[in-house]
């Protein structure tokens, strides 16, 4: 039915809102990755305690929501021998609150270098492969093919687990995971953009097939693999979570919110809720936020 | 022409195995890991390592290794040419055998799961495709972003939390069965039937009740990229000449609905077919925390103990059956969209 409404009323018909003009769904994204970024870079240091020192404090519940405000008042007037734990502290001794707003530094980091690395390969052979078409670059797809079918999380799992379990490899590991998505990607859109006239007129004006394939070619072929990217992100860092709540992930007490959610499963069946739920709405929300981001930017891209 | 398309996928799917065999088999082998060290601990006499090493067979060449693995040598060892996948490093029994003991407990949950998410996913997509940009068609736009970006380990744990310590309505998560029941005689491997063809109701209802919980969490998690699916391929099919003409010729608004969801369900079904080879792997962490002792906690424990002949298998199982899966749900597309011939 919409088909055929715009046919015979078109432009008018139905009213586009501005591209520039963002949505509430998209604000709620981007406040959180905002919130997210700042905690990457400040987290640690805006802690009432050291995330990676344990107190004397084991297993304590958090205070109710009635309690908070008291707390809090004596917090300020210095009345309290030490600061409260607004999350409870787990069964190791450390305070939740400050390790949870920490986290975003270990998660973060991850999660954004092995996209950077993985949107760098990714682009460079998905151009190479898209643009110069011939036997090598055929296999450079297929054997792309081959890495895509692996399956991510246990692959993700052995080259960690075998490498050493460091943040720097798995890194490497979540960039190897999610380069083949980012070479579809860019190959698909190079494909469609060497077909487009602007490419014939920079041949015709006598440009090199590297320069037109580098300043021509490229910048029009990299919105798609950006927008994946703020996806990407929220999925590295749900993979990130994953691994080491399997302990394929980094090692403790590195703060980062799976190896926080995975010291507190064994708690959780006799009831202590608070040492798992904390980190884990912590990546529920931060990974929504990027599939929101995501969502939204690539809405944005089609309207155009 | 079907015929000649389905050999065709599976000549094509044998070449992508054996790639991928290849592949895996270096890549583990490329990596800085010590897995005799790990079987027999870092403070062995290095008689005893070099020993350990000789018995797994790390003494030859890496080709000779591989050769073996592959099959060609079956009088030093039976390879994948005989049909073996080889023998666990940390067990000593055979990889073949360990797989078909915990792969049919995830086949089991991910199909449960799929299906239940399927069953709550087509009403509520064709729900938003019927409405769309009104309300509900919002807020299962909000509900399917969110539910397709969640930690789904965290939220089983929440629901254990919620289900077993405070409400009590679900059973402990130790398994498919309480640690109490002694299991019925495996036949299929499949817990549902193996009870039922001991004939023991009692002990399916146990299975069932323990399935509950792990099905819930993936199927929710699951239904996030399958209600936007559905509601995606809804709305491509409303507005099809086709729905346009049966709209004009006066048939009723469910016939038309109905028409438009068998042809949204064709392009569905690739989609399908991907998340079900993803969940094969991903339901790993969902395993994990109920202890269901499927695939995945299998990959887990062969990952840890560097077991390579293990995860070489693990991961060779789970792409063979997911490539199968791609090709059963093409034919079942060709089957459901009679506008499609191979």
């Amino acid at each position: 039915m919409a088909a055929a409404t715009q046919e015979l009323m078109p432009e008018q018909a139905t009213y586009i809102p501005p591209a520039h003009r963002a949505d509430w769904l998209m604000r709620i994204g981007v406040s959180i990755v905002t919130l997210v970024i700042f905690l990457a870079i400040f987290g640690p240091y805006i802690g009432p305690y050291d995330p990676t020192r344990t107190t004397i404090r084991i297993a304590v519940p958090p205070p109710g929501f009635t309690e908070m405000p008291r707390l809090f008042w004596a917090w300020i007037d210095g009345t309290l021998d030490h600061p409260p734990h607004w999350m409870g502290t787990d069964a190791n001794g450390y305070d939740i609150f400050s390790r949870v707003i920490a986290a975003p530094r270990t998660d973060l980091k991850i999660a954004l270098l092995a996209n950077i690395l993985s949107l760098i390969a990714g682009i460079f052979f998905g151009l190479v492969a898209g643009y110069w078409r011939n036997w090598s670059t055929e296999l450079l797809i297929r054997v792309s093919d081959v890495l895509q079918s692996f399956p991510v999380f246990i692959m993700a799992m052995v080259l960690v687990a075998l490498a050493g379990r460091s943040a720097t490899n798995i890194i490497i590991a979540l960039a190897f995971v999610y380069t083949p998505i980012y070479l579809r990607l860019t190959r698909a859109e190079v494909l469609s953009q060497t077909s487009r006239g602007f490419v014939e007129a920079a041949r015709a004006m006598g440009n090199s097939e590297l320069s037109i394939a580098m300043r021509h070619v490229l910048p029009n072929s990299l919105t798609p693999a950006l927008i994946q990217s703020s996806v990407t992100i929220g999925f590295a860092i749900l993979l990130t979570a994953g691994l080491s709540f399997v302990g394929a992930g980094v090692r403790p007490p590195t703060p980062e919110w799976g190896l926080m959610i995975s010291t507190g499963a064994n708690q959780i069946v006799l009831g202590e809720w608070w040492p798992s739920v904390f980190p884990g709405l912590a990546i529920s929300l931060t990974v929504f936020g990027f599939a929101v981001l995501g969502n939204a930017l690539e809405r944005r891209y089609e309207r155009g | 022409m079907l015929l000649r398309y389905i050999t065709r996928r599976t000549l094509i799917g044998f070449v992508q195995l054996f790639c991928l065999v290849i592949a895996v088999f270096f890549l583990i082998r490329l990596l800085p890991a010590d897995p005799v060290s790990r079987l027999v601990g870092l403070n062995s006499s290095p008689e005893a390592y070099e020993q350990a090493a000789r018995q797994l067979g790390l003494h030859r060449s890496l080709f000779d290794q591989l050769g073996i693995y592959l099959g060609l040598n079956p009088e030093i060892a039976q390879g994948l040419l005989q049909g073996s996948l080889g023998t666990s490093w940390a067990t000593g029994s055979s990889v073949g055998s360990e797989i078909t003991t915990f792969l049919p407990v995830t086949l089991q949950l991910i199909t449960l799961a799929f299906i239940l998410a399927f069953v709550i996913s087509i009403p509520v997509g064709m729900l938003g495709a019927l409405n769309p940009g009104k309300a509900a068609d919002k807020g299962i736009f909000v509900y399917s972003l969110f539910a397709g970006s969640q930690p789904e380990f965290w939220w089983g744990l929440l629901f254990v939390y919620v289900f077993y310590f405070q409400l009590g309505w679900a059973p402990a998560p130790l398994g498919q069965l309480s640690p109490m029941t002694f299991p019925p005689e495996p036949v299929t491997g499949f817990m549902l039937i193996d009870t039922l063809i001991a004939g023991e109701p009692a002990k399916f209802f146990e299975a069932l009740h323990h399935l509950m919980m792990p099905v819930i969490t993936l199927a929710f998690i699951l239904s996030g990229p399958i209600i936007k699916m559905v509601r995606q391929n809804m709305v491509r099919a409303l507005q099809s000449d086709f729905v346009l003409y049966a709209n004009l010729i006066g048939l009723p608004g469910k016939r038309v609905a109905r028409y438009a969801l068998r042809a949204a369900m064709g392009p569905s079904m690739t989609l399908i077919g991907i998340l079900y080879g993803f969940m094969l792997s991903g339901a790993v962490l969902v395993e994990s925390v109920f202890s269901l002792g499927g695939i995945g906690q299998y990959a887990i424990r062969s990952v840890l103990a560097f077991d390579y002949p293990a995860i070489q298998g693990v991961v060779l199982v789970i792409t063979a059956i997911s490539l199968i899966v791609y090709l059963a749900l093409d034919l079942i597309h060709a089957a459901i969209d009679p506008r499609i011939a191979y």
